[in-house]
């Protein structure tokens, strides 16, 4: 059972050494159906283009090549950084070129690209090509996080292939130790147990950061993604923390002619938004000191080192933090649980006005400008088969099909987790992925210079949200969005 | 002397690389900066809008801020390593034990790749898990940090620098050492010089021209440095450390702002030349010429 | 008297060693530590060692292939520039060719440009224009090794002319007027000269292929990808791989160490004169 757990879990390290041989452990349905298939493209290679993580690696390492076996046709899958997967993407797509037949898209890209027409219509182009459709391939079959990668059309233009929440997780070892409860109750008068509100939230993490100080120990309350020169810091502040105050889609109204700023009915200033950042910067400053230079990254090292003892981290580090015992020193003490949130935000989140936290991930889209578009329209479908999804979840803690949650090892996995797949199951619908704009990363660059000033405490919380909300109009007119 | 065109010829492949790879790209540039061009704006295309983004640079607080910490750090950085670049080559000409291993292990900051030297100085001065940091305060109670301290994350990048790439200039400069001729310093010794004056008058001008060439490298290498600063604090803590480099790269890079990233890059590439080309006409041209 | 001097040049140079050697010694470090235990109070003295990552790293065939393309870019590069600067500032010195000051000068403007911005044209021109048929030049090792011409170039340039200017000038008349050739000139008086300079800029000139980043990131993606691009790997959204990072750089140093000790010998065999007194 351990055993099972621990392979589990280091998957990704061993298909790096033998993804032949986990190849060949997967059967296909219809092995047959796939030969013929891709007769048609004998001699074709696919070139794609993905950020290396695990999710990713599982695909260049295990399912290439198995998709190779089954059907001759050459995948090769260019695995890089954040920063220069996006670039290349673009570079090749803006110039024609075509030496991508998959680009990754992440779920906030996937705006800017359907924009400018980048993608091509997987729907309508099975429809097109009825013999080129596998009989396993559905739509139906993808979870609600497919809803992000529709056009207008309501037409899919990308197949996804890894989601996440970030959820709040805490170290059960230390909720649940008798001793601690007692001086936690003894201090503040309450219970301990995961907070739901902010409130709770920030005296736990109070409780813990003055725990740690006067046991001697390496230990404080809380984590923070609050790097002082990373833009990671600006996307915990308004993808996981101004939400939970109501705040959402960035503070911006789309309907309202890009609003940003109160004045014109936006919200990016508003009494809210800087209520939020205040108590994120509260929360920064209980946490270990490494958290001015912490991005996800870090975040996610920093509770697996055990230094902190609740946090808001993204699930594709839950995974990793709760089993692999050669990376995390908290395995089998972390517990889910849904971030702590203002009245009325679960209410909104409900009626699906509101979200309560970030909806992360990503899916592999097929660029017009490709020459193999119909050769990649099969390993598309490929990756979206229900029988090879069982060890591409447990390798990449990653779940796309509704299916999958059932099978034994994503269960084995859910049961360590601390129920984390059972959440993204169940409430996966109150989180949500970044809104729908087509100008992401232009309004974060245009905006980050002022932020982190707001972080290093050059300017004050208010001063700096008015000054962004006013940047992020100005940027937005530039760009020709705002009239 | 040889007719011209055995010249000509000698420099006609660096011409022609230069040309196809060199110049072409800079004429697009040039081109570029000339246009309004964000592919994710409402209208992607290329759209000429004069000197538009001149004239909006010189306006621009995020680049003057970066022009000015640039120049600061690019003073301090190549002024130390000069100096101390020099003083080791120095060393290295005279004779002692283990010179070739200490020579070797001098150099290899060299072969490290700038993603890796960020890295490891970026593990080293993070707040409270890096040694640097652990060690100051343990042993003189300094509380480095470099995600709040604007000084502290400038002052490592310039230590950085100078760890990185000192040895550049004692190398260059050991070669220039080692080809010059031993007539006048044996007659300045005769005529009863002092040391200060045999290097005044006599070592520096002979060096000068290599030693020019290598604040020109070191000039022109720092005022571009991304990887390294990318990698150890970002630009920030704010702006702290938002160099040139750092700041046309989040320009063109994530913000996709080609148009306006190529002006930034014309008027540094054009601040550079003037630098350089007035450090050059006044101190290695006329020498060239007499030779 | 001169005993002392030794000890204090050794202690000296023993001091410079730690402080050059200890953000390396602080490489290997991470590189025999898992992920973990990077995030707690660091000690300085190592007492347990973790090979896995060495253990990964060896049995990575993708990063072999990239050790590959990278010493085969970094050492054709090198040895072409340093072949051409020298070639070129031969012409520079000895020739008096119309405005040849302002064509030196000119050769270093290549080096200086803001390598993020220059991306996009090249990426254009080695898709586009300079394409042979179905050959293009990028993605393929020729192609880096030619691109990284233009700041490697000038660089070799600069740093030769200053040498070979340093070179008597009466030395190849009075062979010119034995009746030796262009050819025996350059290969047989000049060359031995100024092998100091030559073997200088050939290890730096090597050094700057080796660690180019940004290039080699955006103009190659399957066949010719450098190690450089293979650390950026591990800087993912999952988590930052320090350890392996670490591994890789602690191997890079070993072709680095075989090639600078081959290299750095004639450095010591150019010297005319033992010391410089001043």
């Amino acid at each position: 059972m351990k055993l099972a757990l621990k392979l589990g879990a280091s998957l990704v390290a061993l298909s790096l050494l033998t993804g032949g041989a986990l190849a060949q452990d997967i059967s296909i349905e219809n092995p047959d159906w796939w030969q013929k298939a891709g007769e048609q493209f004998d001699g074709v290679t696919l070139r794609g283009v993905t950020e290396s993580t695990p999710a990713s690696n599982y695909v260049a390492d295990v399912l290439a090549p198995k998709f190779e076996e089954l059907t001759g046709i050459d995948v090769q899958i260019e695995t890089t950084s954040w920063d220069q997967m996006y670039d290349k993407a673009i570079k090749d797509m803006e110039a024609k070129t075509g030496i991508y037949d998959m680009v990754y898209l992440e779920q906030d890209i996937v705006y800017a690209y359907l924009a400018r027409n980048f993608l091509v219509d997987v729907t309508a182009a099975l429809e097109e090509n009825a013999d080129l459709k596998a009989p396993a391939y559905s739509e139906d079959n993808f979870t609600t996080f497919a809803e992000n990668f529709r056009g207008e059309n309501g037409h899919l233009y990308g197949i996804p292939m890894e989601a996440f929440i970030k959820v709040y997780l805490y170290r059960k070892d230390l909720f649940n130790d008798p001793d601690i409860q007692a001086a936690f109750k003894e201090k503040t008068g309450k219970d301990l147990k995961p907070a739901t509100t902010h409130e709770d939230y920030a005296e736990i993490a109070e409780f813990f950061t003055e725990y740690g100080k006067e046991n001697n120990m390496d230990l404080w309350g809380t984590t923070a993604q609050a790097h002082t020169g990373h833009p990671a810091s600006w996307y915990e502040y308004f993808e996981s923390i101004a939400p939970t105050f109501g705040v959402y889609d960035w503070g911006i109204d789309a309907d309202n002619n890009y609003a940003a700023t109160v004045e014109n009915g936006g919200s990016m200033n508003s009494d809210e938004a800087k209520a939020a950042m205040k108590w994120w910067l509260s929360m920064r400053d209980l946490a270990p000191p490494e958290s001015v230079q912490s991005t996800w990254t870090e975040v996610a090292t920093t509770f697996a080192a055990g230094r902190a003892a609740q946090g808001l981290v993204y699930g594709e580090n839950a995974a990793w933090i709760a089993t692999d015992d050669s990376k995390s020193r908290v395995v089998g003490d972390v517990g889910v649980a849904l971030p702590p949130l203002e009245p009325g935000v679960m209410e909104a989140a409900e009626s699906g006005e509101g979200y309560i936290g970030y909806y992360d991930g990503g899916a592999f889209g097929l660029p017009v400008t490709s020459k193999n578009q119909n050769a990649a329209l099969l390993f598309m479908q490929f990756m979206a088969l229900p029988e090879i999804q069982e060890d591409w979840a447990a390798a990449g803690s990653r779940v796309t099909l509704t299916s999958t949650y059932d099978t034994p090892k994503v269960k084995q996995v859910d049961e360590q987790l601390g129920g984390y797949y059972t959440m993204l199951r169940d409430d996966g619908r109150l989180f949500k992925g970044a809104p729908p704009y087509p100008f992401h990363r232009q309004v974060i660059e245009a905006t980050t210079p002022i932020f982190y000033q707001i972080l290093t405490g050059d300017i004050s919380p208010e001063d700096g949200l008015d000054q962004m909300a006013a940047k992020t109009e100005e940027e937005l007119t530039n760009l020709g969005y705002r009239k | 002397m040889q007719s011209n065109r055995l010249g000509w010829i000698l420099l006609a492949p660096t011409l022609v690389i230069l040309f196809f790879f060199g110049v072409v790209p800079f004429f697009y540039v040039l081109w570029l900066s000339f246009h309004q061009w964000n592919p994710f704006a409402v209208d992607p295309n290329i759209i000429y809008n004069g000197a538009d983004n001149f004239r909006a640079l010189v306006f621009d607080q995020g680049f003057l801020s970066s022009l000015g910490v640039t120049i600061a750090f690019v003073f301090f950085a190549v002024l130390s390593e000069v100096i101390l670049g020099y003083f080791l080559a120095q060393a290295f000409m005279k004779e002692f034990p283990g010179k070739a291993i200490f020579r070797t292990v001098h150099t290899l900051p060299l072969i490290m790749a700038p993603i890796i030297v960020g890295s490891i100085w970026k593990l080293m001065t993070t707040p409270s898990i890096g040694i640097i940091p652990t060690v100051l305060d343990d042993w003189f109670g300094y509380d480095l940090n470099i995600g709040t301290s604007a000084l502290a994350a400038f002052t490592v990048t310039v230590i950085m620098d100078i760890w990185h790439w000192t040895p550049l200039v004692t190398l260059t400069l050991i070669a220039a050492l080692a080809s010059l001729p031993a007539d006048p310093f044996e007659q300045a010794q005769i005529d009863g010089a002092n040391k200060r004056q045999i290097f005044w008058h006599i070592t520096l001008p002979m060096i000068a021209p290599a030693l020019l060439a290598t604040v020109f490298i070191r000039l022109m290498d720092a005022l571009r440095t991304v990887d390294e600063v990318l990698m150890l604090t970002g630009g920030g803590p704010g702006s702290a450390t938002r160099y040139l480099g750092v700041h046309i790269f989040k320009e063109v890079f994530p913000k996709t702002n080609y148009g306006y990233g190529s002006a930034v890059s014309i008027i540094v590439l054009y601040l550079t030349i003037v630098a350089c080309w007035l450090l050059y006409a006044a101190l290695i041209a006329p020498r060239n010429k007499k030779a | 008297m001169k005993r002392q001097r030794t000890w204090l040049y050794l202690l000296f140079w023993i001091a410079i060693s730690f402080l050059t050697l200890f953000p390396i010694y602080w490489l290997f470090v991470i590189s025999v530590k898992p992920a973990v235990e990077l995030f707690s109070t660091p000690e300085i003295i190592l007492t347990k060692f973790y090979w896995q990552n060495y253990i990964d790293v060896i049995n990575d065939e993708t990063l072999r292939g990239y050790m590959v393309n990278s010493l085969i870019i970094s050492t054709g590069n090198a040895v072409l520039v340093t072949v051409l600067g020298f070639l070129a500032c031969y012409a520079l010195s000895r020739f008096n060719l119309g405005g040849k000051e302002s064509i030196f000068f000119w050769t270093i403007t290549n080096r200086m440009a803001p390598p993020a911005v220059f991306l996009l044209p090249l990426f254009l021109l080695l898709t586009q224009v300079y394409r042979f048929g179905d050959f293009t030049l990028l993605d393929s090792r020729i192609g880096m090794i030619l691109v990284y011409c233009t700041f490697n170039l000038p660089f070799a340039i600069w740093t030769l002319r200053p040498t070979i200017d340093g070179i008597p000038k009466e030395l190849d008349e009075a062979a010119f007027v034995d009746g030796a050739s262009a050819w025996t000139v350059i290969t047989e008086i000049v060359f031995p000269l100024a092998r100091p300079g030559l073997a200088v800029t050939l290890i730096l000139t090597w050094v700057f292929a080796w660690n180019e980043y940004l290039l080699a990131a955006t103009l190659t993606n399957f066949n010719a990808r450098t190690l450089t691009t293979g650390l950026s790997e591990y800087v993912t959204t999952t988590g930052t791989e320090w350890g392996i990072m670490a591994t890789i750089s602690v191997f890079t140093l070993i072709p680095a160490l075989i090639i600078f000790s081959m290299v750095q010998r004639h450095i010591v065999a150019g010297l005319t004169f033992g010391a410089v007194k001043g």
